[in-house]
């Protein structure tokens, strides 16, 4: 089996007078060359912190790290040539410049030769529509223009692996379609190339990566492809309850005997409980609960598991919740 | 795997980096009417401290001298030394760091890019302040000078490499801190003074900065008559001296930058 | 009522803004003794260059005291004048904080000068301390108890006006213009030049002297000397009374703020209709 990147017992501290955070707590990582992989955590959970290790401008605090078999804590300038990374959201070199020459310059840090990269670049910016803009400032551009332009950043120079972190962030859904299709057409191009990508949205993992780790507070609570994780919650009953606003219901439900974990989104004034039942009898308890909470009951459906659902019942809670203390 | 040798890197990064100031000073025309009219502003004022005192007409050659190199060490200060810190916030340092290229390169092209504002900028001041106050020199040695004048040139470039990773080091505003060194680098260079005046313990302290003993040599050249501070062989010496010292130091400061910001994720990384 | 203590508060908030902005950066104490090594420096380059062509002739301490004074004060305007121009810019760009003042209940004057005031707090410490130190360090004929107060107080108080009144007008032009970096040191760099600071006006040519003595700053400078030295004073009017010098500039000071109020409403109105107050600066 070729392994792109490995990560073993990688932990990381982030030390301040105040306090140590643990970002990193023991993770342990083999992904495959041509795969898409992808990291799914909560806020805060350390995706990035991981990505900033693996592109060599962090040090773990203890454990190992290999990209493309490199070593990234002693071989990082060797491991420099063969990566790149994307963030979302970021907003970065300089506004006065034009498209073009930002990509350009950004080329010219891993040596590219400029003819070769200004064709690329041309042909990566209509692509993906982003051919009007190719002189216009950087200044001026949408954050979804300037998103796929840092794609295009992340792309010119031939990485052997990408790193995305949260590519999709603030897109809209046909921004967001882009970038994914770029980066899967980018793969199927060569496929000794590797993704890993970090990202909240559970419909982009699950569309987009072949394997996924779940990380929680700095641990992986599951790896394995959408399928493997969505098995995991597959003997489960999944119950969406739509109710009106109230007080909070949430740890009441989570209290009831037979619910293995609960999450609840918000949506068009309505609240959305996602429900995991062990057995169908735990029905009969939830409806106690709601009945008690004096909310209206606006709809009851029962689905199948999705990839939310693997996550809610690992991480117990939801991906748009907040934190809780 | 193949790439492209560090040499390669090393000089398209300089030639990338500096491109952006570049095109930018085109864009932007507004430095022109800041990035001359103040240092002229600055001249003149000191120029009629002396006018008042009813000085030799060297003098007023001092402060033009004076605000000729000062354009070079606003562009070490403002373009490099703090240069790294505004990257930091933008997010732009990561994507340095990350790259296969240096540090070095990346301040190197900063400071290219900002050499043609400085040359516009001191340009301005010697024609303009020499031919308002009619301030002739010695063209005798004018190769000289300008020899001195890279060399002195060079070794505030490497200066300022130094002290763009003391910059990032030192966690606070580093705009304040240069700001607030201004006046106390114009007096111990002997901006608008020559040098000697400074005496033997201060001017020497003053000599660390390489504008000091640059400035003395070209005014020595260039206006005769200048009280010597220091022979000019010596001068020139010291200078390649610095050169090579803080190029040397430079070298030592920015890889510990660069392995110290791996550990210490405030150094480099935007704060998120 | 209320909204004089809405006004109060905005004006503590803008102080206390204004104070935090300039000092946040490091310790109360480091800070102190940046804002006097700036000003000290500067006194003691001009003290070289006086040396350096009377060559310490007898008489010189009344000529240094002339420069010391000049430019110790002269950090009124720096503070005052490019601090507050540049924060009005600097609170559009960097800060994003304009659109809030403009908005708050507070009015966008008040909000201007707690921030100057703030900035010249800092002003008085290192003013203060420039002036002891040069004094002690020099020998110079200054003496605490045969200064003239109330002359220094009362020049100082409509001094302070006019350049508080001319940097919220100069602030407010420069919002016009996309990218004002720079432009609040090149206002003072001007009023420097025409001040009488750090040489008499009679050097400058013709047109420069002239404006010189239309701007409250020289006749304010003259006051400050006369206040400090007494009769040792090196004087920019030696025909003028210390009444006469009062009168000039209370007069320039009046005609600045009528200026300073006409030019800020006028910009204040373009920055609102042409929406410049949360523009994004480039940079
Ligand atoms: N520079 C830093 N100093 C101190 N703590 C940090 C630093 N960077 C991150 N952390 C902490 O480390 C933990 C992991 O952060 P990280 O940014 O890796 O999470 P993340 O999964 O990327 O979160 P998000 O989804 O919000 O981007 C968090 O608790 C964070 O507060
Ligand atoms: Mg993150």
């Amino acid at each position: 089996m070729d392994i792109a990147v490995e990560t073993k017992a990688l932990r990381r501290v982030y030390r301040s007078r105040r306090q140590e955070v643990v970002a990193l707590d023991g993770i342990d990582l083999q992904v495959r060359r041509g795969e898409r992989f992808g990291v799914l955590g909560p806020n805060g959970a350390g995706k990035t912190t991981l990505i900033k290790i693996l592109v060599t401008l962090l040090l773990p605090s203890s454990g190992e790290a290999f990209v493309d078999g490199l070593d990234v804590i002693r071989q990082f300038r060797e491991v420099r040539h063969r990566i790149a990374m994307v963030s979302g959201g970021e907003n970065v070199g300089f506004g006065m410049l034009k498209v073009r020459e930002q990509l350009w310059m950004f080329s010219q840090f891993y040596g590219m030769p400029s003819a070769q990269v200004r064709r690329h670049i041309a042909e990566l910016l209509e692509r993906l529509g982003l051919s009007e803009a190719a002189d216009r400032r950087v200044s001026a551009l949408s954050s979804g223009m300037r998103q796929k332009m840092n794609l295009i950043r992340g792309l010119i120079t031939n990485p052997r692996i990408l790193f995305l972190d949260e590519p999709t962030v603030a897109l809209d859904v046909g921004a967001a379609r882009d970038v994914r299709d770029e980066v899967r057409r980018w793969m199927a191009e060569d496929p000794s190339r590797t993704v890993i990508l970090t990202t909240h949205y559970m419909m982009e993992a699950d569309e987009l990566c072949d394997r996924v780790a779940i990380v929680n507070r700095g641990r992986i609570v599951a790896q394995g492809t959408p399928a493997e994780l969505k098995q995991q919650v597959q003997q489960d009953a999944i119950v969406d309850l739509q109710l009106s606003p109230g007080n909070r219901l949430l740890d009441a439900l989570r209290a009831v005997d037979g619910v293995a974990a609960a999450s609840v989104s918000e949506q068009d004034g309505i609240d959305r409980f996602s429900l995991h039942l062990s057995s169908d009898a735990a029905l009969s308890g939830v409806m106690r609960v709601v009945e008690g909470s004096g909310r209206q009951i606006r709809g009851v459906q029962k689905r199948e598991p999705t990839l939310e659902d693997a996550f809610v019942k690992l991480v117990g809670r939801g991906m748009a919740e907040e934190e809780q203390a | 795997m193949n790439h492209p040798s560090a040499i390669r890197i090393f000089f398209k990064t300089i030639v990338a980096r500096a491109y952006p100031r570049f095109v930018g000073s085109h864009r932007n025309l507004t430095w022109l009417v800041t990035e001359t009219l103040l240092p002229l502003i600055g001249t003149i004022a000191m120029i009629y401290v002396y006018r008042a005192l009813h000085a030799p007409a060297r003098y007023l050659g001092f402060v033009v001298l004076g605000g000729v190199l000062l354009a070079f060490w606003q562009n070490v200060i403002w373009s490099m030394a703090t240069q790294f810190f505004w990257d930091r916030g933008g997010g732009n340092l990561e994507l340095f760091a990350m790259a296969p290229t240096s540090l070095a390169a990346i301040l190197l092209g900063m400071a290219l890019g900002g050499v043609y504002m400085s040359l516009t900028r001191s340009a301005a001041v010697l024609l303009v302040a020499s031919t308002l106050f009619g301030i002739g020199y010695s063209t005798a040695s004018l190769l000289p000078a300008l020899g001195i004048f890279v060399l002195t040139v060079c070794a505030l470039y490497c200066l300022g490499m130094v002290l763009a990773s003391l910059f990032l080091f030192y966690q606070r505003e580093a705009w304040q801190l240069a700001d607030a060194l201004q006046e106390p680098i114009y007096f111990l260079s002997g901006f608008y003074f020559p040098v000697r005046s400074l005496g033997a313990v201060v001017g020497g302290l003053g000599s660390l900065i390489p504008l000091t003993l640059g400035l003395d040599a070209i005014r020595q050249l260039v206006l005769p008559g200048t009280p010597q501070f220091v022979p000019l062989a010596w001068e020139v010496v010291a200078i390649v001296v610095q050169i090579v010292a803080y190029g040397v130091l430079s070298q030592v400061s920015l890889r510990y930058l660069e392995l110290q910001s791996r550990q210490d994720a405030r150094l480099i990384l935007r704060s998120t | 009522m209320s909204e004089a203590i809405a006004q109060w508060r905005g004006f503590k908030a803008a102080t206390r803004l204004g104070w935090k902005i300039s000092s946040n950066w490091t310790q109360p104490l480091i800070f102190v003794i940046y804002s006097v090594l700036r000003p000290l420096s500067a006194a003691f380059i001009l003290v070289i260059m006086y040396r350096v062509i009377s060559g310490g002739a007898p008489g010189t301490g009344a000529y240094l005291a002339f420069l010391v004074s000049g430019v110790a004060f002269w950090s009124f305007v720096q503070y005052g004048f490019a601090g507050l121009s540049n924060g009005i810019v600097e609170d559009r760009g960097e800060y994003k904080m304009l659109k809030y003042v403009y908005t708050s209940p507070a009015h966008f004057y008040v909000y201007l000068l707690g921030r100057g005031l703030a900035q010249l707090a800092s002003a008085a410490a290192s003013a203060v301390i420039v002036l002891v130190v040069a004094t002690v360090a020099l020998r110079l004929p200054i003496h605490p108890l045969g200064v003239n107060y109330p002359l220094l107080l009362s020049a100082s108080f409509l001094a302070l006006l006019a350049v508080i009144g001319m940097a919220m007008a100069y602030g407010l032009l420069l919002l016009q213009a996309v990218d004002a970096h720079g432009y609040g040191e090149l206002g003072s760099g001007v009023l420097y030049v025409i001040s009488g600071a750090i040489f008499p006006i009679t050097v400058l040519p013709g047109v420069l002297a002239t404006l010189a003595s239309l701007s409250p700053l020289v006749y304010w400078m003259e006051l400050i000397r006369r206040s400090l030295l007494g009769s040792q004073a090196i004087r920019m009017f030696p025909a003028l009374s210390d009444g006469d010098v009062m009168l000039r500039l209370v007069v320039t000071t009046v005609a600045t703020l009528l200026l300073a109020h006409l030019v800020f409403t006028w910009a204040d109105r373009q920055a609102r209709r042409k929406g410049l107050i949360d523009m994004e600066s480039n940079w």
